[in-house]
């Protein structure tokens, strides 16, 4: 059922891309005068905020370099969006070192460099094989991490995962924790998070939820007082959760970049020119308020992208 | 998805099998033995993709037998929770609006199940797990707020559907309102009133899957852990679950339908 749903998923995205590469060429008016000028590209994003969000700014970017852009953002899923990555259904798409090292790539999580850079080079250098480029590393590191409101912090004394292994070890009724499933599931999650603390929270102290509904739990401590989240969610400061620090480095680092084509990168090597500097200025805090105005304040994404890149002057 | 081809065979104001309450009361035992022997088979095909198939961790925890019997275990308790709040509302309610000194009531009354009907389950849980609370408990309330209104429907339909004449005789024969109600008319009613039900338990065995979003277990953890981590084997074991469990609980409440029926209708 999933599969055929995919597959005409990603027939339609072919047949529409077809149409609209179709209509920009005959679109001469697109192209403006800056690095990009005369070049075209499709950019595409996984379907959650954040997403969008670095997916709108990269299309701004470019237009204001002059480049023709077809949106192709808000693809359903990691699998889909790198499948049109691999068949040039699009050119480009940010990715995170951590989902390409074990997901796409297939690596063990153990086996991770603890390094951020080391981790990007590795990744970079693996997926040339599949003739995508890893260019524009941002330090926006979008890692799992565990959170709790900062009044259960302050009343349990728990700032580091340690501190919550050992609460589940004396306490496990206050250590009860809501996450999604694919947490749950993930080697990189919660299993992986036990044997590395070496705890093992009874099953009835977890409440398996959606993962929008962690934040509606945690600050009320109701049915769970600790949660998984993303690091770069801006519901974290919006509902004064904190995050415990992972002191045995556990979490893989989900650092965010641009996967692009090897043809398109090779065709337009400004790219590189062009987006740096938005990776330079990309940082989790940066993209945490980014996701905030979305999430928090319900603007739109690609007015957030716009008001962003124009307060840093990137783009004129 | 089961819960949505379910949802959308409901939208009728009445269930289709109300009309067709007086079918033919006997069944052949054929057609007795042949749903749970189409069911066995599919359970046993399952079993067998499962047992011989190669499993990651994940698959391994959500498809272990202990998981799946607790999960679907889970699942009829809140089908049956959900069905039971449903009877205790919609009936009492139905028998209410249909009886004379209600007139004015009546319409306003349905408009307040209809919005009920009206609003997604989905966006009812999400609401709930935010105001109220997580788990077994509002995703029932939910499930029941869905369900309530064909119930309620086939309720009134039954009860207004009893010929005048026949009350009238009734109460010529000195029988109380009361007495009437009970012994000719809800008798009468009888059919109608459990094509609702079997409706409605149907609409809640498909949509108690979506209690996952919201801390409530139920097989549609596996629908849903399949989902976020692309394994789309776990997806479809769990709707064909769903799919059996709804087939199985239909063909229990098509027996109930039949015992329940009164003789000589």
């Amino acid at each position: 059922m999933g599969n055929s749903k995919k597959a005409i998923r990603l027939t339609a995205l072919a047949a529409g891309l077809t149409m609209t590469m179709a209509a920009c060429g005959d679109d001469s008016s697109g192209g403006g005068s800056g690095d990009l000028a005369g070049s075209s590209f499709a950019v595409g994003s996984k379907e959650f905020t954040e997403q969008k969000i670095l997916g709108q700014i990269a299309i701004l970017a470019l237009e204001d370099a002059g480049a023709d852009v077809t949106d192709e953002t808000g693809l359903t899923g990691t699998t889909n969006v790198r499948k049109a990555l691999e068949s040039d259904e699009i050119d480009m798409y940010w990715e995170y070192t951590g989902t390409s090292w074990t997901e796409i790539l297939g690596n063990e999580t153990a086996d991770a460099p603890k390094d951020s850079q080391e981790l990007f080079d590795a990744v970079a250098e693996q997926d040339l094989e599949n003739g995508i480029e890893w260019i524009a590393k941002t330090s926006a590191n979008d890692t799992y991490a565990f959170a709790t409101s900062a009044e259960t912090s302050e009343e349990t004394d728990v700032t580091t995962l340690s501190d919550y292994a050992e609460l589940v070890s004396s306490d496990p009724e206050s250590a009860s924790m809501c996450a999604a499933a694919e947490f749950l599931d993930r080697q990189d999650g919660w299993p992986g998070l036990q044997k590395a603390y070496g705890f093992s929270l009874p099953e009835e102290q977890i409440t398996e939820v959606d993962l929008g509904l962690v934040f509606e739990a945690l600050p009320k401590g109701d049915p769970c007082m600790f949660g998984e989240v993303f690091e770069t969610d801006g519901r974290i400061p919006a509902n004064d959760l904190v995050v415990l620090e992972d002191d045995k480095d556990y979490f893989v680092g989900y650092e965010v970049a641009m996967t692009v084509t090897e043809q398109a990168l090779a065709d337009a090597p400004e790219l590189e020119d062009v987006l740096d500097p938005i990776a330079a200025e990309l940082t989790t805090e940066e993209l945490q308020a980014l996701n905030a105005q979305v999430d928090v304040d319900g603007l739109p994404e690609d007015a957030v992208a716009e008001k962003w890149l124009q307060d840093k002057g990137l783009i004129g | 998805m089961t819960s949505e081809e379910q949802q959308g065979a409901s939208t009728g104001p009445v269930d289709k099998q109300s009309t067709v309450a007086g079918r033919t009361g006997t069944r052949s035992l054929a057609s007795y033995t042949f749903m749970p022997v189409a069911l066995a088979v599919v359970l046993l095909l399952v079993y067998l993709s499962v047992s011989t198939r190669e499993l990651d961790s994940a698959e391994q925890k959500r498809l272990a037998f202990d998981y799946v019997v607790s999960i679907t275990w889970s699942h009829i308790e809140l089908t049956v929770a959900s069905t039971l709040l449903v009877l205790v509302i919609a009936i009492p309610f139905g028998i209410l609006l249909t009886r004379s000194f209600a007139r004015l009531i009546t319409p306003p009354a349905i408009a307040g199940f209809n919005v009920g009907q009206a609003v997604p389950s989905i966006g009812l849980l999400a609401v709930f797990a935010i105001v109220w609370d997580f788990g077994f408990w509002p995703t029932v309330v939910a499930l029941a707020a869905y369900t309530t209104l064909p119930v309620l429907r086939n309720t009134m339909v039954g009860l207004t559907q009893v010929d005048a004449s026949v009350i009238e005789s009734a109460r010529g024969m000195g029988m109380t309102k009361l007495a009437v109600l009970t012994r000719i008319e809800l008798p009468l009613a009888v059919p109608v009133i459990m094509a609702g039900l079997r409706t409605a338990l149907t609409i809640n065995v498909g949509t108690a899957t979506l209690g996952a979003f919201i801390g409530a277990d139920c097989l549609g953890r596996l629908i849903v852990s399949g989902f976020s981590g692309n394994r789309p084997y776990l997806t479809i074991i769990g709707a064909v679950l769903v799919a059996v469990l709804a087939l199985l609980i239909d063909y229990l409440a098509g027996i109930a339908e039949d015992v329940l029926r009164p003789k000589g209708l």
